[in-house]
């Protein structure tokens, strides 16, 4: 048995690899046959995102908000939710912290206040929103995965109609809030790396998480209610209150990186689609199997490709939209448990015979 | 603020049709045992492709037939991923749908250099749309009836078609009884990963159809992420009936109402478009919610013993 | 005699790399019910899927007639011939009889679906092998028995020449199988040869013409009947007699525990599923529950583990009534639960055993230190029922799934039993798990009763264990209390079956004191 499980864990690990790989792979394909001059682009592809220490520094940037919306994916797929309202969150919560801080403006605040609220404001912009779809799926048993998307296209229309009616600045050209207080913007750490200070968000976010997953009650309990909701409830764990209160934590931190995005990154909210970090958040916490611990390496890959995509646009003008159908072939390849899985019982057969005859041997 | 009822009426029907197929094409996947949120995505794809098969092939019937092998494709592609590779179905629609959602942009870039609608580079094609004789002549009952496009009567007709499938053949038999116990049709010899696959197609191709009309009759061109949403709203639409075709036509009827509503007052008056822009999705999260709470007062009234 | 069926050297190892199948060797001669005899988990069902083409094995070769086939999937088998009646039933409720029996080779009129076709087939069959079933009836409307005629029929219309029954009578009182029995000698004369699985050794006997004997994946020989006793079948299916006996002190009753007064409890479909159920648990006693499966035993269950809710009556729980109270406050109340599906109520398989031995308690304040969980305290409490239990593990962080179903029961039982509950309500505690296991578990039911004053409710579908196990039995029947014996183990196992099946019914009077 012993065997067997090495055998498995070891499988996972490879599965992941070997499904990045081709995914990769496909990506190199596309740029090669699509390209001018496919060897620049590709090398442009693998190696641009590293070539200057302000991209590397994007990386980080990018790998940032990925990092606060994986973990918020790992709420929802650990109790095994495909609550997706973490897309419109993000939206709505930079919106949310751009008004709050417009409002706030003239008392003046220092950083120190200002930006606490502000999380305080996102948190509880995601936690009411992820209430619509979890407290569904409690009282209604209604399907999380059709309210969540329906919502989040009820989401962007708000969001827009506040940018548009509340908040936009009529002395610019384009549709943008007005400019948010200084206390509320994030300085640049690292010099010509140019990193955000949410780094320091986005480490904390993974710290609390990780510690909340496999040190506390709640997160054992949530793991309990994803593994298996009816024995959850036969040892008597309330599997529903326990995975609605989880949706809600996921909400919470989606509302978070919505704040971290929108206090490093800009000075007006002007955002009137929603900016598919929701699903990005998906794919980190597939990659990442719904650990905490894993998910800042899978937003730092997802990072890294992402920037590679933009690099070879800004190059040789491909547009960045294929990292959506890479992505995508990403989760379909992590996911589908019969990639390799001949591979996995070929090896687990050999070893299992292997130890059938060392036993007839001793019998013998 | 005077609004034209008829002509409401009519973009109701008309709006709803897109619905239609795509409850059904829910509806013959959620039959055979599996919840196809892909819908969305596939229709989005198979709307691409019928604006590019119409464009190289020069005929709007090559179109048509374009979106429905887009859609054939598509359906295909989610079927090996979760039939034969065995990926939760529904992360692998979630990916799907990510990938047709860039895909597109990513494929109608590299033919047209335009990211956001092929209007410009791309003749416009439509389906033609039918005059009814006789009825055409009907005042109010005329203007709705009658004029529609193809396609739309096309999908009253895969209604009963779809009602008769399931009931009287024997592929239909299979996919109900797949759909019910999996393990009781595998133990006849029935194979459990063929009828989904025959599910996805027939799946496919009514999401062809869905894409078609998008692209070549409620518009005339692709622009990016058309279908917005309207793949869920069928999908719950076909939820709300419990998976009996004509209960979700209904359903989706309504639906096409409010689709039609939310135009019709965009046209007309000058109220926020934001909010009537969210209009279907509140109604279908109300729909929801609504079903719900009578399936689950139902279920307490017996358990309770009062339905006695 | 000619062969119909051999299968020669199969091996099949599963991909958690438990060994079901080892070189075996099995053939089955015309005209005859051959036995297929084993423990649970000596690889029966397993063997039978690779004939039916469930199941792929590594090695091995099967023939039919005598020539060498290929069988990659039921339809293969189907094709030569081969029948199977699962444990299991593989019927579709919301269809027909007629739809269900010839789903997958469907009669076809003008390229449609022939319904008329079908049900005159099914009749056809139905009559002339004199099994009194109704082709238009939903399958969801009928009793146990009548289900597995349906799955004779379902063989029977494909052509089946060669029919495996996995543990036919498992399901059925005595009086049913009696005339399953009937019906399977008409199909023996009539050339149908027949494998018969199971591991009731009377049965065997008097049914059977030959018996193969598979133990922990191997093939320990095929014999004739004549001149085989049971004692010697079952020697060599364990390896040792078989004991079945507890000896048992007279039990010192208490205070009454549970008190189940006038319960009713009504399922989706309006059909009463608990009908004024009235009876009580004392101190110290094992109150068991026999019964055909499906007769509310379940629902019994679930509505005194707090899973499911009822419509009216009360359930008392150490003096306080359960009504709609949370699963955690009835067993803070007292109540202990060993689930009737392991893998589904017992235990979450992908969770490490540690997390699933305290999956009841972790949440109590003296499992905390602070803000966090007390680390230490729960790995000690693992490592001492690993041990206490004796559960064959690498490390208590190894997931539960890896173990074997016996060692996955001791996990729950290590929960159960040390949960600090004075009722236990143990549902099918030993259901297909190993002998020494089931001894264990069975004898620990009886030891605690006797020592800690515990009272326990037992339900099986297993007749010797609540025989043995039980003080005092009760008979469940349509979801009534249909008999009452004050004590278990004098009570024949023709008079239950006569209970079971409702051939006998006690008045209140007759109970009257036994409730």
């Amino acid at each position: 048995m012993n065997k067997t499980q090495k055998i498995e864990s070891m499988m996972e690990v490879v599965r992941i690899l070997v499904g990045l790989v081709i995914a990769y792979a496909v990506a190199l394909a596309i740029l090669f046959a699509i390209s001018e001059d496919p060897i620049y682009i590709v090398q442009q592809f693998v190696l641009g995102p590293f070539s200057s220490p302000r991209r590397i520094g994007t990386i980080i940037n990018l790998a940032i908000p990925f990092t606060i919306c994986g973990l918020s994916m790992c709420f929802m797929y650990a109790v095994n939710k495909f609550n997706l309202v973490g897309e419109g969150i993000f939206m709505l919560s930079a919106c949310m912290v751009t008004w709050v801080s417009i409002l706030l403006a003239p008392m003046n605040l220092p950083s120190v206040v200002m930006v606490p609220v502000m999380l305080i404001v996102a948190m509880l912009t995601g936690i009411a929103v992820s209430f619509i779809p979890a407290i569904m799926d409690r009282k209604f048993n209604a399907n999380v995965v059709v309210v969540s998307l329906m919502l989040n296209s009820v989401i962007q229309s708000l969001a827009t109609w506040i940018l548009r009616y509340q908040m936009r600045d009529s002395s610019i050209a384009y549709l943008g809030s007005l400019e948010t207080p200084a206390s509320i913007q994030l300085p640049k750490i690292f010099g010509s790396f140019r990193i955000q200070s949410g780094l320091f968000i986005a480490i904390i976010c993974v710290v609390v998480v990780a510690i909340l997953f496999y040190k506390t009650a709640f997160g054992w309990k949530m793991r309990l209610v994803g593994a298996n909701p009816r024995f959850a409830t036969a040892v008597g764990l309330s599997a529903v209150s326990i995975s609605f209160i989880a949706q809600l934590a996921g909400g919470a931190f989606a509302g978070i990186a919505g704040a971290t995005e929108m206090m490093s990154n800009y000075t007006r909210f002007q955002w009137t689609t929603t900016t598919q970090h929701g699903f990005d958040g998906l794919l980190v916490a597939v990659l990442a199997k719904k650990n905490p611990v894993l998910v800042p390496i899978g937003a730092l890959f997802l990072a890294y490709i992402r920037i590679g995509a933009d690099v070879v646009n800004t190059s040789g003008d491909i547009p960045t939209e294929f990292v959506t159908v890479i992505q995508g072939i990403i989760i379909l390849l992590v996911a589908a448990e019969s990639f390799l899985s001949g591979t996995k019982n070929k090896l687990i057969f050999k070893a299992a015979e292997k130890e059938e005859k060392a036993k007839e041997a001793k019998a013998a | 603020m005077t609004i034209d009822w008829i002509a409401f009426i009519a973009e109701g029907i008309r709006m709803a049709t897109p619905l239609v197929f795509a409850a059904l094409a829910a509806l013959i996947c959620r039959q055979a045992g599996m919840f196809n949120m892909g819908v969305e995505g596939m229709i989005l794809c198979s709307a691409l492709g019928a604006v590019i098969f119409a464009h190289y092939g020069g005929s709007v019937w090559i179109g048509l037939l374009g979106g429905i092998i887009i859609g054939l494709a598509t359906g295909m592609v989610i079927a090996f991923a979760s039939l034969t590779g065995k990926a939760d179905l529904y992360l692998t629609c979630i990916a799907f749908n990510l990938m047709a959602t860039g895909g597109t942009v990513f494929v109608m870039y590299l033919l047209t250099g335009e990211k956001s609608t092929t209007s410009g580079a791309f003749r416009s094609y439509q389906i033609p749309t039918i005059n009814i004789p006789l009825i055409q002549d009907i005042p109010v009952l005329g203007r709705i009836v009658s004029g529609q496009s193809l396609l739309t009567y096309l999908a009253v007709i895969a209604v009963a078609f779809m009602w008769f499938f399931l009931k009287r053949t024997r592929v239909g038999l299979r996919i109900r009884a797949v759909g019910e116990n999996p393990k009781a049709a595998e133990s006849v010899g029935i194979s459990v990963n063929k009828i989904g696959y025959i599910s996805f197609a027939i799946c496919g191709v009514l999401c062809g159809l869905s894409g078609a009309f998008m692209s070549m009759s409620w518009v005339t061109f692709f622009m990016k992420n058309m279908v917005n949403g309207r793949g869920y709203i069928g999908l719950s639409a076909q939820n709300m009936a419990n998976g009996q075709p004509v209960g979700s036509a209904l359903a989706s009827l309504l639906f096409g109402f409010t689709d039609a509503l939310s135009t019709t007052l965009q046209n007309q008056t000058n109220f926020p478009v934001e909010f009537l822009e969210m209009l279907p999705y509140l109604a279908t999260i109300f729909a929801i919610i609504i079903t719900s709470v009578i399936a689950i007062n139902k279920r307490r009234k017996i358990e309770q013993g009062m339905a006695k | 005699m000619a062969e119909v069926m051999r299968m020669q050297d199969i091996t099949k190892i599963y991909p958690n790399g438990f060994v079901a199948n080892k070189d075996i060797t099995f053939a089955v001669g015309e005209h005859e019910i051959h036995a297929l005899v084993g423990e649970n988990g000596a690889g029966k069902t397993t063997l039978m899927k690779i004939l039916f083409g469930m199941e792929a094995p590594q090695e091995g070769k099967i023939f039919i007639n005598g020539k060498e086939e290929k069988i990659a999937n039921p339809l293969d088998a189907i094709a030569k011939g081969i029948g199977m009646v699962h444990q299991h039933f593989m019927l579709v409720p919301s269809l027909t009889v007629a739809e269900n029996v010839t789903l997958g080779a469907e009669p076809m009129k003008n390229g449609l679906f022939d319904f008329d076709g079908a049900v005159k087939a099914t009749q056809e069959i139905a009559d002339k092998y004199n099994f009194n079933v109704d082709a238009l009836q939903k399958v969801s409307d009928l009793s146990v028995g009548q289900m597995q005629k349906v799955e004779i029929l379902k063989a029977l219309y494909k052509g089946a020449k060669l029919l495996i029954l996995d543990e036919p009578t498992a399901v059925l009182t005595p009086q049913e199988t009696e005339e399953l029995f009937e019906q399977l000698f008409k199909l023996r004369d009539s050339g149908v040869s027949i494998i018969f699985i199971s591991h009731k050794l009377e049965e065997v006997m008097r049914i059977c013409s030959k018996v193969t004997v598979l133990r922990h994946g191997r093939c320990m020989g095929s014999m004739d009947i004549a001149g085989l006793n049971e004692a010697a079948i079952s020697k060599l299916m364990v390896g040792r007699d078989v004991v079945l006996k507890i000896d048992k002190e007279a039990p010192k009753l208490g205070k009454p525990v549970v008190e189940i007064q006038n319960v009713v409890k009504i399922n989706s479909i309006g059909k009463n599923v608990l009908d004024n159920v009235n009876f009580t648990i004392h101190e110290g006693e094992v109150v068991g529950i026999a019964g055909v499966e499906g007769n509310g035993q379940t629902e019994l269950s679930e509505v005194l583990a707090g899973l499911s809710s009822f419509a009216s009556g009360d359930i008392k729980l150490n003096g306080q009534s359960i009504k709609g109270k949370t699963v955690r406050e009835i067993r803070d109340q007292g109540m202990a639960y060993i689930a009737e599906d392991r893998m589904v109520e017992g235990v979450a398989g992908d969770m490490s055993i540690k997390m699933n031995i305290v999956a009841d308690r972790f949440t109590k304040p003296d499992f905390k230190k602070g803000m966090f969980m007390d680390a230490k305290k729960i790995n000690d409490i693992a490592d001492q029922y690993i041990k206490d239990f004796e559960i064959l593990c690498d490390s208590k962080d190894q997931p539960v799934r890896m173990l074997s179903g016996g060692n996955i029961q001791k996990v729950v039982v290590a929960r159960e039993f040390t949960s600090g509950a004075n009722f236990i309500l143990a549902c099918q505690p030993t259901r297909g798990i190993d002998v020494g296991t089931a001894e264990m578990i069975r004898k620990t039911i009886v030891k605690k009763s006797r020592e800690e004053g515990t009272a326990t409710l037992l339900i099986s579908a297993d007749l010797n264990e609540v025989l043995e196990c039980s003080d005092r039995l009760l008979v469940m029947r349509k979801g009534k209390i249909a008999a009452a014996f004050p004590k278990a183990n004098e009570v024949s196992e023709e008079t239950l079956g006569e209970y079971m099946l409702g051939v006998k019914e006690m008045t209140q009077e007759e109970m009257e004191g036994l409730l």
